[in-house]
């Protein structure tokens, strides 16, 4: 992983460039969150009058916000609704869509053909038409709606396009099928060969899957309001409803609750960087 | 796989995934498209068939036609700025440079503010952080909340889609490089070929699959929008930013012609087709055959 | 390798630091202001030591459900079927709807997803658009008897109950007046046009340039603005519901309607004094609380559910807030120069195609309860701090604003025109009027759009 030399200062110079840039758009990127987490500490009337007052000073900081939102979202409750949703959804796309993919990059039939067109045109279907239909026939024909099983279920089923799309894209583009060949010569099943071949090196698209799907799953809020309407099953997003009302919303809460559902993701993620680079560097070891 | 067990294996490969999607997806959306043919209101108990009258309906409302032109400008603009923006950013972050796994961390936060909040913050920026960058500067630009003039509130639009989808597509791009083998990147820079010829003969040839992804994504995200129109603008100053998602959804339940609605949708959903298909076949083309 | 080292602990430092930020907040968090004013008010106690309610017994054991789309009630409705039920064994589920999603949305998804709520607390619009299909009839219910002209009928049947008054004006703070202008100021005082314009002019040499707070918000500008062109007709419901359908038929020339152009005449003095002049799309809606409690403006655009806005923003119940009619003219005469106006704005719907009869009993009992029972009464006032539409509620609100229209309506200085107009009326022409307030139109254009919206509705 050495930087290499050649090019000199001049690559140097450009280097310090790129990173001066990177920078400040980074910060540009960062800004709104930023002023979420300071506004999170803050009192409405604060964030009203003086949103950025705390980039300067800091002053009577306020853990307040926190504990409210922390006990009207019934925090505990909705955490584990979300994280039981949440994980068993990831798994099951993950899997299903890996596994579909692979089979649709590796057979050229018509049902895989037409399927992966499906799915692609699929992702353009704008989710507010098919939203009355979803809830009659799951609601008003199979009435199996307010369970957590149908929302995963759910969950699974929407994602599974563009996940197919993205691992169709790097099976496709990155996995020899030489590897194959050579342990179906070993005997092994299209199972095993899958699992203890193919499924490790798509690592990297694993990972960034995962970080998209769970991080759609659990910030979602427009189909689990749909599908449950039991307070005890509510997700996160869900239960942060007593913060709005119809004219004003308590925007400190409202901002405290968005960081106490958000961290979860973000240890996630920074946990996934690891796999990613693992991954390639395992890749590149080979 | 060869073809040995072809039943077989399309039953425990293809078909679990497969029945997910059509019985959620498919199978409303068919249900869906028949409604369009039908009187339904999305309340009353009967449903009368009425053929294509709905989408007369489609063709009369000006609006609608006006709101897909729009879009279509807004979907170019964002496309062109966000797949630059975040191919530049995810090269960038994984050359080794020095605390890139923060760097990264902190370009993903755009994801993570959604709804109300990103609405309120952006709308913060953009009536009060801007304004009094105005009033100390004096500079006509920031003079004025950029939400009150159209086509302000446009490029404000563009910009808050900027910064939330680049966030996700550098996660997209970066896991494309990351996939790209040390070997050909090391050899690129011995190469001594220029920066330039590196980036257009080598790496992006490489690259193609990722952004054919990404292209396809911002362009049928953009296509969709709608969270970022409603909690930013709501479609204002007096109704100039209303895209194509948002007013089928008004049209649907604010205006109550629920079929009409419906029949909106179908047809954005047709247009978004042709056109990210047209995308994907055209990027496929260049893609490198592994 | 090390390189890699280090950049995991930046971005783990980024996770920990965001939570020390939290953490730091708590050890510092316990300095709270004793006049904070986001302090919760104590809490109103309910005397329930007196209750004459006849209960069906038959009923214990019912379990019903109530879709509530008035989000500032929610905790008050919880704890108000939680009374209910311990008095009469009926269980009553309180379904927020939550954001993101509009009642009407909400609702349809619950019927069609075959679930719907027993009962539904919506805008009128919307139980007119579902009253034919799903509502139960209310005609014979007792409470009709106590909400006699805040009834809401279709085909001749009442279809919903009306659950609080809402009323809305120019709000003023009188503190604020009477400090710029060093004497006493007397709301009723103010009967014309030109009279509002003198004071305003007065508040202005006072040192208050701009002294008006109006939303930018289509649902202000459309609804709660441009409706007075049909509710001032007379005053009554009819008389605005008749103006509409001779705008509808054509036969009404707005150019030539006198109430248009005197709205717009004053909707013109409310922008020339507007303390966002400079960029009045550009208005927030939370600072119009704050600019109000502290002084900076003397006047805001509302209606009484601004309370909870103007209570966070430092305003107490002591301080004296009340409301200026939208004046029309220079005819003391006129009723619109003294009335305003409140309707019933939430209503609630009993479900009569899912719900079984005992659970439709079970609703309209709890409905009866609000009205006739003594811990009903006083809930609905004290706990949800509404204003109750019935005759018999012997409570009055405690807030400035609910107050000032509670007594109004007890003398007759409101009146209660609720005209229907189509659901997307507020959006639609909401947007014409927010390029008249902005200036990039004028009027002609603006009653044209006004015209054009209403040849579509035929």
């Amino acid at each position: 992983m050495k930087q290499t030399t050649v090019g000199g200062t001049k690559r140097k110079l450009m280097n310090a460039l790129a990173i001066a840039v990177l920078v400040i758009i980074f910060i540009a990127y960062m800004f709104p969150f930023l002023m979420v987490v300071i506004n999170s500490l803050k009192q409405k009337r604060d964030i009203i009058k003086d949103p950025f007052s705390w980039l300067f000073t800091i002053k009577g900081l306020s853990f307040d916000n926190f504990v409210k939102a922390f006990v009207q979202m019934d925090f505990l409750n909705a955490f584990k609704n979300s994280l039981l949703v949440t994980v068993s959804a990831t798994v099951l796309v993950t899997l299903l869509a890996a596994m579909l993919a692979y089979y649709i990059v590796r057979n050229k039939n018509k049902i895989s053909d037409l399927t992966f067109a499906l799915m692609v045109a699929s992702m353009i279907i704008p989710f507010q038409a098919i939203m009355i239909p979803l809830v009659s026939i799951y609601g008003g024909t199979l009435n199996i709606l307010n369970h957590r099983l149908t929302l995963i279920f759910m969950h699974t089923g929407f994602s599974m396009a563009m996940s197919v799309f993205m691992f169709h894209g790097f099976i496709k583009g990155n996995i020899p099928i030489a590897l194959e060949e050579a342990s179906c010569i070993d005997g092994c099943t299209h199972m095993q060969t899958f699992f203890m071949i193919v499924f490790p090196l798509l690592k990297p698209i694993i990972s960034t899957m995962v970080i998209l799907n769970s991080l759609a799953f659990w910030n979602d809020f427009l189909l689990p309001s749909l599908v449950l309407t039991d307070k005890k099953l509510l997700t996160l997003p869900l239960s942060t409803y007593s913060f709005y009302g119809t004219y004003s919303a308590d925007y400190g809460t409202i901002m405290a609750g968005l960081l106490l559902c958000v961290i979860p993701i973000l240890v996630l993620y920074v946990a996934l960087q690891k796999q990613i680079i693992g991954g390639v560097v395992a890749g590149a070891v080979k | 796989m060869k073809s040995k067990n072809k039943g077989k294996d399309f039953c425990m490969f293809g078909l679990p995934g497969m029945i997910c999607f059509f019985a959620v997806v498919i199978v409303p959306f068919l249900y869906g498209v028949y409604l369009t043919l039908t009187d339904w209101d999305g309340v009353a108990s009967t449903k009368n068939f009425i053929g294509l009258r709905n989408f007369a309906g489609v063709v009369k409302d000006s609006q609608f036609w006006s709101s897909l032109i729009l879009t279509f400008e807004y979907v170019i603009v964002v496309v062109l700025l966000v797949n630059v923006l975040a191919f530049a950013i995810a090269y960038l972050l994984t050359r080794g440079i020095k605390g890139q796994n923060f760097f990264r961390a902190g370009f993903f936060t755009p994801n993570l503010i959604g709804g109300i909040v990103l609405g309120y913050i952006w709308q913060f920026v953009f009536s009060r952080a801007f304004v009094s960058v105005g009033e100390s500067t004096g500079w006509s630009l920031f003079g004025i909340s950029w939400l009150s003039t159209p086509g302000k509130a446009f490029a404000a639009l563009v910009l808050v889609t900027v910064w939330q989808l680049s966030g996700y597509m550098i996660l997209i791009y970066v896991a494309g490089f990351m996939g790209l083998s040390e070997d050909v990147m090391e050899a690129a820079s011995i190469d001594g070929a220029s920066g330039w010829t590196q980036m257009t003969h080598i790496i992006m040839p490489l690259m193609m699959s990722s952004i054919t992804i990404c292209l396809f994504l911002t362009l049928s995200r953009a296509f969709m929008v709608y969270d970022v129109n409603l909690s930013l603008t709501a479609g204002g100053p007096y109704g100039t930013t209303e895209m194509a998602a948002m007013h089928v959804y008004e049209k649907a339940f604010t205006s109550r012609q629920f079929g009409v609605g419906q029949a909106e949708a179908l047809i954005l959903f047709l247009v978004v087709a042709l056109i990210s298909g047209l995308q994907v076949y055209f990027t496929k083309k260049q893609e490198v055959e592994a | 390798m090390k390189r890699k080292v280090s950049g995991k602990v930046i971005a783990t430092a980024l996770t920990v630091s965001l939570l020390t930020t939290s953490l730091t907040g708590c050890t510092f968090g316990f300095a709270s202001d004793p006049d904070d004013p986001n302090e919760v008010a104590e809490e109103v106690p309910i005397d329930t030591s007196v209750d004459t309610f006849a209960y069906d017994s038959s009923l214990s054991g019912t379990s019903i459900t109530l879709l509530n789309s008035k989000a500032e009630i929610q905790v008050a409705l919880e704890k108000m079927s939680a009374a209910y039920e311990e008095k009469s064994g009926v269980h009553v589920e309180v379904m927020p709807v939550t954001d993101g999603d509009s009642p009407y949305t909400k609702v349809v998804s619950l019927y069609n997803s075959g679930n719907p709520p027993t009962l539904a607390i919506l805008d009128t619009t919307d139980v007119i658009a579902l009253a034919e299909e799903k509502a139960a009839d209310l005609s014979d219910e007792p409470w009709t008897a106590q909400a006699q002209g805040y009834l809401t009928e279709v085909n001749g049947k009442v279809c919903c109950f009306p659950l609080c008054i809402e009323g809305r004006g120019i709000i003023y703070n009188k503190a604020v007046i009477e400090e710029a202008l060093g004497r006493e100021f007397d709301p009723a005082s103010i009967r014309t046009q030109d009279g509002f314009v003198a004071l305003l002019e007065e508040l202005k040499a006072a040192g208050i340039s701009r002294p008006v707070s109006m939303a930018k918000e289509d649902w202000s500008l459309g609804a709660h603005h441009l409706q007075y062109i049909y509710e001032l007709y007379d005053g009554t419901t009819a008389g605005g519901q008749q103006k509409i359908e001779e705008i509808k038929a054509g036969t009404l020339d707005l150019e030539s309607y006198g109430r248009l152009q005197e709205f717009l005449n004053m909707f013109d003095i409310l922008k020339a004094y507007n303390v966002a002049q400079g960029d009045p799309l550009g208005a927030d809606y939370d600072e119009m609380a704050i600019d109000l409690a502290d002084g900076k403006t003397a006047f805001w655009f509302n209606g009484n559910w601004a309370w909870p806005n103007l209570a966070e923003a430092g305003a107490e119940e002591s301080d004296e807030y009340g409301f200026l009619p939208y004046f029309m003219n220079n005819d003391e005469s006129d009723f619109a120069n003294s009335q305003i106006q409140a309707s019933p704005s939430k209503q609630v719907m009993v479900d009569r195609i899912v719900a079984s009869d005992k659970q439709q009993a079970a609703a309209k009992e709890f409905l009866n309860w609000i009205v006739f029972s003594e811990i009903g009464q006083q809930m609905l006032v004290k706990t949800c701090n509404v204003i109750p539409p019935f005759h018999n509620n012997p409570y009055e609100p405690a807030d400035p604003l609910s107050a000032d229209i509670y007594a109004r309506v007890q003398s007759g200085d409101a009146f209660n025109a609720s005209v229907i107009v189509p659901n997307d009326h507020w959006a639609v022409l909401g947007a014409a009027m927010q390029k008249y307030l902005a200036d990039r139109s004028d009027r002609s254009e603006l009653i044209s759009a006004i015209e054009e919206y209403w040849a579509q509705q035929n």
